[in-house]
């Protein structure tokens, strides 16, 4: 959050609006921390139903869109990092993201449709992921399994949260959001990875598209290094203690 | 009987008679799924689908004193996936509405509460840039 802060105010608010929408079916008691921990000014939703992702066909956070003054889509990515950030893992820390995303929504929000980074429309399409029978019938699986997960009907929960997974295999907020809630560990690690791997090795690449982005060949997502050397500090903290 | 659709669950009305196919009362379709009944079809929005006559003497049904609509029927035609657990109906987002944002890419609309409590709508920040973007506490 702090990152896209800092974006938002290395452009200028009055230039644009920014949009912050957390997919959480644990709501504000899963997500406020993290609003409130990063004093932001831009405007913020909880959407507990993912529904954002299933408008906008996006299978993995975070995903952004980047939408003109006439209401159209110009750009849609996933894999969105605004910055480097560092996240807690275990007794480490893991460290994501680049800053290829923010400056290339610098210089959109600053030359619009002159930028290079405003896909045409057919360049565009390539980036939507296809609406088939397959993925419709996986959100309405995952919708319900979302309902009854905040019924605290397990059972029910899990049936259909498995046969989502089952039908959109490539859709990660289905598996990571089943993951948390049952309380899954190291979802972000698994993912990270796999999302990694993904977007290198496999024709799922073009949705993580970093056409015409500053580094467009490179993949950064995840490095280990922190782990080792943040977990001997904490130890050595509460050795302290 | 629940229906959720367009992120948000509604409670209607369930047909006495059979509860295998889901029947949605007239008065309660525009809030429950968004479609609304008119002389020229059945709209959401803008979009309206012609529904013949045969059709709708097929699909819309006076009972238990009230008039309902086939939902299952109506959306196996526009392509609207559900699913069904009990007395709870879950449906996918509308094809025509994903099919509609992809061809001529506008960004399919959408109605929420800001944490501050305001409502945002998307399309009323036309005129503005703006960068949508999704995250998650998982």
């Amino acid at each position: 959050m702090p990152v896209w802060q800092e974006l938002y105010e290395s452009i200028g608010s009055d230039r644009f609006e920014m949009i912050s929408v957390a997919q959480d079916s644990g709501g504000a008691k899963a997500v406020d921390k993290w609003f409130d921990r990063a004093s932001l000014t831009y405007r913020c939703v909880i959407d507990t139903t993912h529904q954002i992702s299933s408008l906008f066909g996006w299978v993995n956070v975070p995903s952004a869109a980047w939408i003109d003054e006439q209401g159209r889509i110009v750009r849609s990515n996933e894999g969105t990092y605004p910055g480097e950030f560092k996240f807690n893992f275990g007794l480490g820390k893991l460290r994501a993201g680049d800053d290829a995303f923010a400056e290339a929504t610098r210089d959109w929000v600053n030359h619009g449709a002159e930028s290079e980074y405003v896909l045409s429309s057919t360049e565009l399409a390539a980036t939507l992921r296809p609406v088939t029978e397959e993925t419709l019938l996986a959100e309405a699986e995952f919708k319900l399994a979302l309902h009854f997960k905040a019924q605290k009907d397990t059972k029910r929960a899990q049936k259909h949260f498995a046969a989502a997974q089952q039908l959109a295999p490539d859709n990660w907020c289905y598996m990571r959001q089943d993951w948390v809630s049952r309380g899954i560990a190291y979802s972000d690690f698994k993912t990270s990875r796999l999302t990694s791997y993904l977007r290198k090795n496999t024709e799922d690449a073009r949705f993580y598209n970093r056409k015409g982005l500053p580094d467009e060949d490179e993949t950064r997502f995840i490095t280990p290094e922190w782990i080792w050397t943040s977990a001997l500090r904490r130890i050595k903290q509460r050795l302290r203690r | 009987m629940l229906i959720i659709a367009d992120g948000k669950a509604t409670e209607v009305a369930q047909r006495s008679d059979d509860h295998e196919t889901l029947w949605v009362r007239l008065n309660e379709l525009p809030e429950a799924t968004g479609w609304q009944m008119k002389p020229e079809g059945a709209c959401l929005g803008e979009l309206c689908v012609p529904l013949p006559e045969p059709k709708r003497q097929e699909w819309i049904a006076n009972t238990d004193e009230d008039e309902w609509l086939n939902y299952s029927e109506f959306a196996d035609m526009t392509g609207q996936k559900y699913v069904q657990d009990g007395d709870v109906w879950s449906l996918s987002s509308i094809p025509e509405v994903r099919h509609s944002s992809l061809e001529s890419a506008i960004a399919p609309d959408f109605e929420v509460t800001e944490r501050n409590g305001n409502t945002l709508r998307l399309s009323d920040l036309r005129g503005h840039k703006v960068v949508l973007f999704t995250w998650a506490s998982w």
